[in-house]
């Protein structure tokens, strides 16, 4: 077993990391209460702002902040266009159908990601924030400042979302969405741009979440698109619903994951974390209902 | 009621029956002889993953439930195969029995707590098992000719094939053999869809209370959607691990169950035929373009593309949609002619 300091320097890169999911998942849940749709391609579009943020630098020779920015950017405006195209076309099915059909733009994301930029010959790609140099030691650890704000992301994002769904008239309208869409409608709320905010927010999520990523991770389109299957996790331990018990969840994924990675009979085994606690959980809450009526 | 359901299963469709004796002819004894190794190869791919497109089918089209990790079932079959074929010297069909029904029980295994769920959370639950599954296959690996339980060797230097059957030991043999194998699979499906169990799916897809109410065991039948599905995919793995002859963890990966899903949904999850268009998309379509020179991402593009537009314009996927439009086009023209004469 490994000894506490050598855990040490895993908690900090586990909160780090929960922090991520955190936020992802909490982009994840106000989607899927207003909308109705889990959308599966969060990690797609935040990989793609990446990658395109990685051009950015590395081939036009852009200034960091503008990469950044261009990376956000990207993947709002792929989630607003996806939402504004197939959100009202599938409104009224079924929110597995919903579901499916984002795995259809994560298909066409993954391949235009792979066509663009393959990953031949061993090149690996990383983001750069300024924030990885600076930091700070707490007894032993190296803290550096991308997982400060990796953590106080998370943290900021849950508490904001909370906060604005509970006091703000769009949130209201939002968690009144969530309940019935048709009576929200007819109570003179204007669903479609209501609809619009929040796939507006959960892009600007999905870029923020990517480009983090593919700083404390790695900027690979697969690694990135399957990452925020751990967001999903959390997002699902919660039951798509609250948004504490999905930040709480994230930290927990986070931890157990990155924790593990010291221990030699089970650090081959870490990435089955977010799967297992997700099946776990849900196996759990189904005991006693059947899920999914609602 | 038996006497009835028995007279009505006898009914055959004569056009389709003639459809599918010209296909499987046609598969057994043109195709092995007619292409190229390249594209027997590939073939004897499109024969398996006919099988697995099948089982989605089943759960997808047949019963609505949707599984995001047939990936994973599959790589089970594959690697009970592989260890059985190394360790024993069981006769072949012998083995894929075993591959089918030890994925049957893993597959139950999953499929009982999970049949509690509905719609998309059973979706995501499928997707975070897979996952796992894929997580533990990539520490395992495949059976190599090892020995011990995992039968895997990582200092294998000379590592031996897979063993073949007999009776398909050259790449033109092995594709008949395959042929033979997806056949009996189609007849199996067949069977389950035209007796009491695809009438029992058949309303439950419908409506769950509404089949309860009519005395449906619905948790039996959901559980033998789940079990028939993972028996012929785990069937399948068996036959892959032949036509491959060397399994990695790397070639079953969890976007591959979401490709799967793709084509299956493109092919259309409610006839039998789309299982067939699913697999030619899915494996012949890229050897194809790889031919050209065409990257297959291309590919991957286009399923995306394709499941936005079953799912918002055509919900029967292009078996159904396809010769619809066909028999559309044909009225169209005898129209044109009738008015011209």
């Amino acid at each position: 077993m490994p000894t506490w300091s050598d855990l040490q320097p895993f908690i900090v890169s586990g909160l780090a990391l929960g922090g991520v999911y955190a936020l992802s998942g909490v982009g994840l849940v106000v989607l899927y209460r207003a909308t109705g749709v889990v959308y599966l391609a969060f990690g797609a579009v935040g990989a793609f702002g990446a990658l395109i943020g990685w051009s950015l630098i590395h081939d036009a020779g852009a200034p960091g902040w503008l990469a950044w920015l261009v990376c956000i950017a990207t993947a709002t405006v792929l989630t607003l266009a996806y939402g504004m195209i197939f959100g009202p076309a599938l409104a009224k099915r079924d929110p597995l159908v919903k579901a499916v059909a984002t795995l259809g733009l994560t298909l066409i994301l993954f391949g235009a990601m792979d066509l663009l930029w393959t990953t031949g010959g061993g090149q690996s790609r990383s983001i750069a924030l300024p924030t990885d140099n600076g930091g700070f030691t707490v007894g032993q650890v190296q803290v550096n400042w991308t997982q400060v704000i990796g953590l106080g992301a998370g943290v900021v994002i849950a508490t904001g979302t909370a906060v604005f769904l509970r006091y703000t008239k769009l949130g209201t309208a939002m968690r009144a969405m969530a309940n019935d869409r048709e009576i929200t409608a007819m109570l003179g709320v204007p669903v479609r741009r209501v609809e619009a905010a929040a796939w507006l927010g959960c892009g600007v999520l999905a870029g923020i979440a990517g480009l983090l990523l593919a700083d404390l991770v790695a900027l690979d389109a697969t690694t990135l698109t399957f990452l925020v299957i751990s967001s999903l996790a959390a997002a699902l331990i919660a039951r798509l619903r609250s948004i504490a018990l999905t930040f709480a969840a994230a930290i927990v994924v986070g931890l157990v994951h990155d924790l593990l990675t010291p221990v030699q009979a089970l650090t081959n085994y870490r990435d089955m974390t977010p799967f297992v606690l997700a099946a776990v959980a849900l196996l759990v809450i189904s005991r006693h209902r059947v899920m999914g009526v609602d | 009621m038996a006497a009835t359901g028995a007279r009505r299963r006898i009914r055959w469709n004569r056009p389709q029956a003639a459809a599918v004796a010209v296909v499987v002819a046609f598969s057994l004894f043109g195709l092995p002889e007619l292409l190229s190794l390249y594209y027997v190869d590939t073939m004897t791919q499109v024969a398996v993953y006919s099988i697995v497109a099948l089982g989605l089918g089943v759960l997808v089209g047949r019963v609505g439930l949707y599984s995001l990790g047939q990936s994973a079932v599959l790589a089970i079959g594959a690697w009970v195969a592989a260890r059985l074929l190394f360790a024993t010297s069981l006769p072949f069909p012998v083995v894929l029995l075993f591959a089918g029904v030890v994925t049957m029980a893993a597959g139950m295994v999953i499929g009982l707590p999970a049949l509690r769920m509905r719609g998309l959370y059973l979706a995501l639950i499928t997707l975070m098992l897979a996952g796992a599954i894929t997580v533990v296959l990539a520490t395992t690996n495949f059976p190599n000719g090892g020995g011990g339980f995992l039968g895997y060797n990582g200092s294998n230097v000379h590592i031996p094939p897979i063993r073949r059957p007999s009776a398909g030991g050259s790449d033109p043999a092995y594709l008949r053999y395959s042929v033979v194998v997806a056949a009996i699979m189609f007849a199996l499906v067949y069977l389950h869809v035209r007796t009491r169990p695809g009438r029992a799916w058949a309303a439950i897809r419908q409506s769950e209370p509404a089949a309860l109410a009519a005395g449906i065991n619905t948790t039996l039948y959901k559980l033998w959607a789940f079990a028939l599905a993972s028996f012929i995919t785990g069937v399948a793995g068996g036959v892959l691990a032949g036509a491959s002859r060397y399994l990695y963890s790397i070639d079953f990966q969890p976007q591959d169950s979401i490709t799967l899903l793709a084509v299956v949904l493109m092919g259309g999850a409610f006839s039998l035929w789309g299982a067939v268009v699913a697999a030619l998309l899915l494996q012949l379509l890229p050897a194809v373009l790889h031919n050209w020179g065409v990257p297959a991402d291309w590919l991957t593009i286009l399923f995306g593309v394709g499941v936005l537009q079953v799912l918002t314009t055509a919900p029967k996927g292009l078996a159904d949609q396809v010769p619809r439009d066909l028999g559309r086009l044909a009225r169209l023209l005898r129209g044109r002619r009738a008015r011209s004469h």
